[in-house]
């Protein structure tokens, strides 16, 4: 009865109804036996279908009551345990976000140079519901990797600096090296042993500039030094062998007639020495390693070929990995012991400088190794750079000399002079360079002072050396017509006294122009009025012009065809 | 390493040793000297380096050796090995200005030193 009547019309209604349905049908029960009984068995049986249904009523209502107990505890616990799933779940977002996102965010603004402590206190749970210890304890977590990526970050950084720092002290010492070293091949270029020794020195040099180099572009600097003007390929490519042990073997082609601009030159050699290094290192010693520069769409593509062990395609993924790698930044501290630099430093340079490099099987059969400069690092202006002090590169076989070409910037000359060999240096015959060629070539002009003195010596001729003879003073105007720019071996003949009466004629004809002095006759002619000599060709023998005159005792004619009063005087 | 790149100046990147290809050559070059006078046979071609081609179109005239090198702005022994390869493949002629045996006697050495000091 308690048990129904409780709870009656509620989603329990039902289990308490099984609860009610023991009572009643005991008490129905127990009516039946009372009004069953005699009447005299009527009471006790009365009494004891009494006590039973009570005992039923009182156990089934204790259970009714039990049963809505353990009903609530059970609801209790599906919604605490629904609030702690909840919960897990929410931590277990937050924790993977710590570790997917916010970590490697953390860590790209940590090596973006921002402070630790910004970092770390930037970091906000997205869930506040998780905790203040929770995101406390998540902080501390944060900071303990951060700092310890930090400190990792700061010994990689300080290490790298010591490394570029040390390249760059060593660059220093092979850069002054170099310079004096070149000084001192001009000093000595007159004793060829002394000569080919301090070549040797300087090709030493060149290899420690290029390791120098190299470890200071793994340590992610600039290479060297830099080039202030556009520098010839050719000149690039050269200067590219001059720094590997074998550059006998290389063999330069032809290249197309451009020039590097500045900033690249310094790069590009130091690419291709480490390509050519690759390329003579890996191939027999006997071969010839074949490098070459063409024009292509994208700029101008650097070819090195060698007829080494060809590249398996295995080998070839490897390289190019490794180029990849590279190219996305090298840990110097991954190169291992024994690190083949030459890749890693290609690559690192290409993605600095945006050279496509890509590795080949080669016909010869080695590998072909192809640079592709960017057509933004060419340039087709006339480099001011020369190769050697000679205007040309390559590719421009026989040009005619003409200097009608308007000649806008003169090449900037290297002050020589003091370690030129010392006949040139000495006398009074050093050539003067009043201007230069369109190829850069230097063209001497007769200066003015000489010519004023000699015209001066021209009077005093008149009275002395008429012993000379009219054919030898003849042979002399010859060689004095030929001393601007005729053949010195017309002067040689002169010199053996074979100046007869075709001698002079033979000698200043065409005032040298075609310098075989093949009977081109005419009058004695100044080199600079005559239409058909070109008027840059070199001059030669000044010196050896001047010998000739003293040999035959005339030599006061020597200079005087610039001067009308003494063609006047003859 | 900006004064170290400026000291070094308005050099050209490659070094003589590599002009020379490496080639010391001293049979070839100890016919030359500095008044050894050379002038050119055959045309400068496409193929050639530029110093070897320089050469060719200085000496269409003949020069000194000494000449040549101050020229190219080459020291003298690169330019002898340089002369020593053209020698080799008949590219250009070498004489030697005064043979010893011709070398003049006394009385023209005095001629010479009187036209020296009319000069």
């Amino acid at each position: 009865m308690l048990g129904a009547g409780s709870s009656p019309g509620r989603r329990r209604s039902a289990p308490v109804l099984v609860w009610l349905l023991p009572t009643v049908v005991t008490a129905a029960v127990a009516a039946v036996a009372v009004t069953a009984a005699t009447p005299d068995s009527r009471l006790p049986v009365a009494v004891c279908a009494a006590v039973g249904t009570l005992a039923v009523v009182l156990v089934a209502a204790e259970a009714a009551r039990r049963g809505r107990a353990t009903e609530e505890l059970r609801a209790r616990a599906v919604q605490r345990e629904g609030e702690l799933i909840r919960r897990l779940t929410r931590q277990e977002t937050e924790y993977i976000r710590l570790a997917k996102s916010v970590l490697p965010a953390a860590m790209a603004r940590l090596t973006h140079g921002e402070g630790l402590e910004d970092v770390v206190n930037a970091y906000t749970l997205q869930d506040v519901t998780v905790g203040a210890e929770f995101r406390s304890a998540q902080q501390t977590l944060l900071r303990a990797v951060l700092e310890t990526v930090e400190n990792e970050e700061a010994l990689r950084e300080s290490s790298r600096r010591s490394f570029v720092n040390i390249a760059r002290r060593v660059q220093a010492i092979v850069h002054r090296q170099a310079a004096e070293l070149r000084v001192m091949e001009h000093r000595h270029g007159n004793d060829p042993a002394v000569f080919d020794d301090l070549l040797l020195v300087d090709h030493g040099n060149a290899l420690i500039g290029r390791l120098a180099d190299s470890i200071a572009v793994l340590g992610g600097a600039r290479p060297g030094r830099q080039w202030n003007r556009a520098v010839p390929l050719y000149s690039v490519l050269r200067g590219g062998m001059s720094r590997i042990l074998d550059f006998q073997r290389v063999e330069l082609h032809p290249v197309s007639d451009v020039a590097v601009i500045g900033p690249a030159v310094e790069p590009l050699i130091h690419a291709v020495a480490e390509l050519l290094d690759n390329a003579t290192r890996y191939s027999p010693p006997h071969t010839s390693v074949h490098l070459t520069a063409v024009e292509v769409q994208t700029g101008i593509a650097i070819e090195i070929e060698d007829g080494g062990l060809s590249l398996s395609e295995e080998g070839r993924a490897r390289a190019e990995r490794m180029l990849l790698e590279a190219q996305a930044g090298i840990d110097l501290n991954e190169l291992g012991e024994t690190p083949r630099l030459g890749l890693a430093v290609v690559g690192r340079l290409s993605r600095a400088y945006g050279f496509q490099v890509s590795l080949r099987p080669s016909a010869y059969g080695g590998v072909r190794a192809v640079l592709v400069v960017p057509q933004e690092l060419i340039t087709t202006a006339p480099a001011t750079g020369r190769a050697h002090g000679i205007g040309v590169t390559g590719s421009s076989g026989p040009e005619p000399v003409d200097d009608r070409r308007p000649h806008t910037s003169p090449p900037p000359r290297r002050p020589l002079s003091g370690s030129l060999p010392g006949p040139l240096s000495g006398g009074e015959d050093v050539p003067v360079v009043t201007e230069r060629t369109a190829t850069g070539l230097p063209r001497r002009r007769r200066h003015a002072a000489p010519t004023a003195r000699i015209g001066v010596a021209q009077t005093t001729r008149t009275t002395t050396s008429r012993s000379g003879g009219t054919t030898g003073r003849a042979a002399a105007r010859g060689g004095a017509a030929g001393s601007n720019s005729a053949s010195a071996a017309n002067g040689a003949s002169a010199v053996n006294g074979s100046a007869g009466p075709g001698g002079p004629s033979a000698a200043n004809g065409p005032a040298g122009s075609n310098g075989r002095g093949d009977g081109f006759g005419g009058p004695p002619d100044r080199p600079g009025a005559d239409p058909s000599a070109p008027a840059g060709a070199v001059q030669p023998g000044l010196w050896l012009a001047a010998f000739t005159e003293g040999v035959n005792g005339t030599a006061t004619t020597d200079h005087d065809n610039g001067d009308p009063t003494g063609r006047d005087e003859r | 390493m900006s004064t170290a790149g400026r000291d070094w100046g308005e050099d050209a990147p490659e070094r003589f040793y590599v002009i020379t290809r490496g080639h010391t050559q001293p049979a070839g070059r100890a016919a030359l000297d500095l008044v050894t006078l050379i002038v050119s046979r055959a045309e400068p071609t496409p193929s050639m380096p530029p110093e070897h081609a320089a050469i060719l179109r200085l000496c269409g005239s003949p020069l000194s050796v000494a000449e040549i090198s101050a020229y190219l702005r080459l020291p003298v022994s690169a330019v002898t090995v340089l002369l020593a390869d053209l020698v080799a493949e008949e590219r250009v002629e070498a004489r030697a200005s005064v043979p010893p045996a011709l070398l003049p006697d006394r009385a023209l050495l005095e001629a010479v030193m009187h036209g020296l000091q009319r000069l």
